[in-house]
């Protein structure tokens, strides 16, 4: 009892924390999210409408294309991710000249804050301006224009997030890949197994349990990216062609002040989030215990 | 059979919810099912609310939900 007493006791701090920056403010956007609310309009304070927000929002082009962008990006930038960090995990697991350099200059991406990351690619493609376009143009006469063009905005943001975020991956394959025991790899050796055959059946279901963590990290990530990509393509651009979740509820929240439909968006996107993680959280530990 | 039975009992923190194998394809606890039963609740109205709420209304949905809830907690 006593013991249960200190525990308690111990863990308050946490707890209360917990529910003045976490429970609390869920629940505040929960409540807001069915009322309508919005401080400059005629009608003042909030008014009750049930799920009328959430009756709008699946009928709302502007958010299921929001919703559509996310996930493309979601599914692009992390499967590029990993298979780059992956081979490149791979490659630094081995000795070669500059190898120290290296991975300093591929781990510096990392240490950039992601507005300036945001910052420095838009500097980078703005034409008439920046090197990319220049370069392109000269080169390959491609006429790139983030501005105008929707998909080279979005292979644009593709391009940055994997660049900007590569480099975690790779560490933490990295950090998997010199974890891995050497006896199965060397068993298998001298059993006259060839490299591939190594690599896809020791390496690969060795490293499934470090492959899924940091895929759960990084799909969590890039569901809530904004800073960047807003710096980037300017709110979205062109049009609505790289306006992702965030940047969408951003929008209708602030400039536009309406604060139930936003909580209401809020609310969907954190239950689209904590889905997708669920999901991939179940195969992970449903691996973890199969092994 | 029974002295099996109490060394997996056991060897369970008294803080921790045993597992169960219902009829999801996953190893369940309660917390596990009472999760899964909000997370099909909120995505059956919201499918309902998109594709069928013209012609049926929203009331049939929250059966559907409560149903499907009780089952998956009792037998999941």
């Amino acid at each position: 009892m006593r013991r249960t007493r200190t525990g308690w006791l111990l863990l308050s701090p946490t707890l209360i924390i917990m529910f003045i920056f976490g429970l609390f403010p869920f629940i505040y956007v929960l409540l807001v999210g069915f009322n309508d609310w919005n401080p400059f309009s005629a009608r003042d304070g909030l008014t009750y409408i049930g799920v009328d927000n959430y009756r709008n929002l699946v009928f709302d082009n502007l958010f299921l294309n929001a919703l559509g962008v996310t996930i493309r990006f979601t599914f692009f930038a992390v499967l590029s991710e990993l298979i780059i960090g992956f081979l490149l995990a791979n490659l630094l697991a081995r000795d070669f000249f500059g190898k120290t350099l290296f991975r300093i200059v591929h781990t510096v991406p990392l240490m950039i804050a992601p507005i300036a990351v945001g910052a420095i690619w838009r500097l980078m493609t703005i034409p008439g301006f920046g090197p990319i376009p220049y370069f392109l143009d000269r080169w390959f006469d491609v006429s790139f224009n983030i501005g105008t063009s929707s998909d080279q905005a979005f292979l644009s943001i593709l391009i940055m997030d994997i660049w900007h975020w590569t480099p975690f991956v790779t560490l933490t394959m990295l950090a998997g890949l010199t974890a891995l025991p050497r006896e199965p790899v060397e068993a298998a050796q001298v059993d006259g197994a060839n490299r591939w055959q190594i690599f896809r059946h020791i390496t690969l279901p060795l490293m499934r349990p470090v492959i899924l963590t940091t895929v759960f990290i990084r799909v969590m990530d890039a569901l809530r990216t904004v800073d960047e990509i807003n710096m980037l393509t300017n709110g979205g651009g062109p049009g609505t062609s790289t306006r992702t979740l965030g940047i969408h509820i951003f929008r209708v929240v602030f400039p536009q002040t309406d604060y139930g439909y936003g909580s209401a968006m809020s609310l969907l996107t954190l239950y689209l989030t904590i889905v997708a993680c669920w999901l991939l959280f179940v195969s992970l530990t449903q691996v973890r215990r199969n092994n | 059979m029974s002295e099996e039975k109490e060394l997996i009992s056991s060897s369970i923190p008294k803080h921790e919810v045993p597992d169960r194998k219902g009829f999801l394809p996953i190893n369940a606890n309660k917390f596990d099912r009472v999760f899964i039963s909000i997370v099909l609740l909120v995505a059956i109205h919201l499918l309902w609310m998109r594709f069928l709420e013209a012609f049926l209304p929203i009331e049939i949905a929250t059966a559907i939900s409560v149903v499907l809830s009780i089952f998956i907690i009792w037998k999941g």
